[in-house]
């Protein structure tokens, strides 16, 4: 009797911590099963995000790739697979998309979508930039130069200390010396890129040159040109023109006339000073001379302002060494030197001049100097202040037929990165 | 006198298994409750962790490439740009943490609400945490002072997210067995950290 109790007892016992020990088992299962899945759900978007990187690759070598790439693993380390493709969604917009599939435990197949958006812009202002060269030369950037707008080189860019890019700043070279070594102590406010693809200056200034001939000014001569802002009212601005400094007027352009497309051609050097209201490029199959200040009437830090000035010269943009511009020089407009630079005459002899400031932007071929230093000391020419017009950040917004660079190459617009929502609990 | 005997065995041969099975009991109880807390706590870390760090990848997806995305970085809140439902109109996301004092309708003293506010909506709870901490780095590594000034903002490469999970309720301890600075509760816990979270939209 007591050995069958005992028995049926043990029995007992077993089957109450059996029980018990298997719903621990359960909650310990589940626990870590969480973490599992975390795990799948990470392999997963990996997957998807290594078809993009891959598709990517495939994609930039050659552009008209729109065929679908798929890879499979099936290692110990890695399952699954994933297939990148991409589509055309406009004349100037595709789409990399990387699907990819995980084998998960627990859940079935796991799948995971990256999306790559492009865009492939024919034609970009060179104004969008705050400053450009296709040759930086022996120049460098050092304490105290602040630049806002985005800052572009075709050459390398050289850095002795800690000037502050505000926007993102390229090279199709390199930094000298890298980014965060040696004497390199560059701040950069929106990230950097090296080795970008070159972005090739116009051979010539076609575009202008038949701008002016049709519906534009052309004058064979050396020309002086004065801006003057007319009345308080908007848009209602002139550009006296002279064929000597203080010779009379031989042409009086209205910017304000529809007929005008805005822009003012010289065959040989163009020279400019005033105050401009409205829209206008003036520019040089030589040089541009600046021999005064070049003001907008609305200045747009102040306010709102459509005033719009383009400096462009197949050579050079030079501040002249004279009387008005020994005491400070103000220019605003944008620049653009082909073949040339933006530079001051005389920079190293003219003596102290002041500071020269500049609202827009500078393009130009080769870096142009404006005065000597020892250290900060200025010995020489103009201490700079240039800043970027942050209108011209707007594509749509520049000078009229300022030239233009094309895109080469599909630039990443948008990234989008598909992720799971989590499961009803 | 045998018969005497045998109550006596009975009873303490019984007193010692009834002994047993109480013990059994608490340290099932314990175990259960320990194992439950443990798969409770990582439940809410991976549906928190996965939505945290979906949406922190795609932070700046349709902002203009000229337009700040981050707007507002400190320690435990953020908000950022995102076309979030890609229909064309930027979305403003902020991220904050709440108060311990918001949660006190749970054993767990230290755990406390991560909201997530879309546009001017309402303020939404995403879960419970007891750790939410962001830092922020730039394309260098620079760790970048909290809160990141206005100036920096653009600055962010990379955001750092530490979160920690506890459960809310757990079973007390036996008051003999808390020693000094320790809690009186066994506490599940779980850490997430994402040392690298880079939105690609920040590197255009």
């Amino acid at each position: 009797m007591g050995g069958r109790a005992s028995i049926l007892l043990v029995m007992g016992f077993a089957f109450v911590l059996g029980y018990v020990s298997m719903n621990l088992n359960k909650f310990a299962t589940e626990a870590v099963g969480n973490m599992t899945g975390y795990f799948e759900n990470s392999a997963s978007h990996n997957l998807a995000l290594a078809g993009a990187n891959a598709g990517l690759a495939k994609f930039y070598q050659d552009t008209t790739w729109h065929s679908a790439i798929t890879q499979s693993f099936n290692t110990n380390s890695m399952r699954g697979s994933f297939t990148a493709q991409v589509v055309n969604l406009t004349a100037n917009k595709a789409m990399l998309r990387s699907i990819s599939s995980y084998p998960s435990s627990a859940w079935g197949d796991l799948h995971d979508t990256v999306e790559v958006y492009f865009n492939r812009t024919s034609q970009n202002s060179f104004s969008l930039f705050a400053w450009m060269t296709n040759f930086e030369g022996n120049v460098f950037w050092i304490d105290q130069d602040t630049v806002w707008g985005r800052v572009h080189s075709n050459g390398a860019l050289h850095v002795n200390g800690k000037p502050v890019f505000m926007q993102k700043a390229t090279t199709v070279k390199q930094f000298d010396p890298k980014p965060g070594t040696g004497t390199n102590k560059a701040i950069f406010k929106e990230g950097y890129e090296t080795g970008v693809a070159t972005i090739g200056f116009p051979t010539d200034l076609s575009e202008i040159v038949s701008a002016s001939t049709s519906g534009g000014k052309k004058y064979p001569g050396e020309i002086w040109v004065t801006l003057s802002p007319g009345t308080s009212a908007d848009g209602d601005g002139k550009a006296y023109v002279r064929s000597t400094k203080t010779g009379p007027i031989i042409d009086s352009v209205s910017l304000s006339d529809p007929t005008f497309n805005g822009v003012i051609l010289g065959e040989q050097n163009v020279n400019i000073q005033g105050t401009l209201d409205g829209a206008l490029t003036v520019s040089s199959l030589k040089s541009v001379w600046i021999q005064d200040d070049v003001l907008y009437e609305s200045n747009p830090l102040a306010g709102s302002s459509n005033d719009i000035l383009g400096l462009v010269a197949n050579q050079n943009v030079t501040v002249a060494d004279n009387v008005p511009n020994k005491t400070n020089c103000v220019v605003q407009g944008a620049i653009f030197a082909r073949s040339g630079s933006f530079l001051a005459e005389n920079y190293n002899t003219r003596g102290l001049c002041g500071t020269l400031q500049l609202l827009g932007s500078i393009v130009q071929d080769t870096r142009g100097a404006v005065g000597t230093f020892s250290g900060s000391t200025l010995n020489s020419g103009f201490s700079k202040r240039y800043r970027f017009d942050p209108r011209l950040q707007d594509p749509a917004f520049r000078p009229p037929y300022f030239p233009g660079y094309g895109v080469k190459t599909y630039a990443i617009t948008n990234w989008w990165e598909s992720y799971r929502v989590p499961r009803p609990s | 006198m045998s018969a005497l005997f045998d109550v006596i065995a009975s009873m303490l041969f019984g007193g010692t298994l009834f002994m047993i099975v109480l013990t059994a009991n608490d340290i099932a109880t314990e175990n259960q409750s320990t194992y439950n807390g443990d798969m409770l706590v990582q439940e809410m870390l991976t549906s928190t962790a996965q939505l945290v760090e979906g949406e922190f990848r795609n932070m700046g997806f349709g902002v203009p490439e000229h337009q700040r995305t981050i707007t507002y970085a400190d320690s435990t809140a953020i908000s950022f740009l995102c076309d979030l439902n890609r229909d064309g109109n930027i979305d403003t996301l902020k991220y904050t943490l709440g108060g311990t004092d918001e949660l006190l309708d749970t054993q767990n003293e230290m755990d406390r609400f991560l909201k997530r506010k879309v546009n001017t909506g309402q303020i939404m709870s995403v879960g419970a945490v007891t750790t939410f901490k962001l830092r922020y780095h730039t394309r260098d590594g620079e760790v970048l002072p909290i809160p990141v000034p206005w100036d920096r903002l653009t600055e962010i490469h990379v955001v750092e997210v530490t979160m920690e999970v506890q459960n809310p309720y757990a079973p007390y301890r036996d008051a003999a067995m808390v020693k000094s600075g320790e809690r009186n509760a066994l506490y599940s816990s779980s850490l997430w950290q994402q040392t690298r979270l880079a939105s690609q939209n920040s590197r255009r």
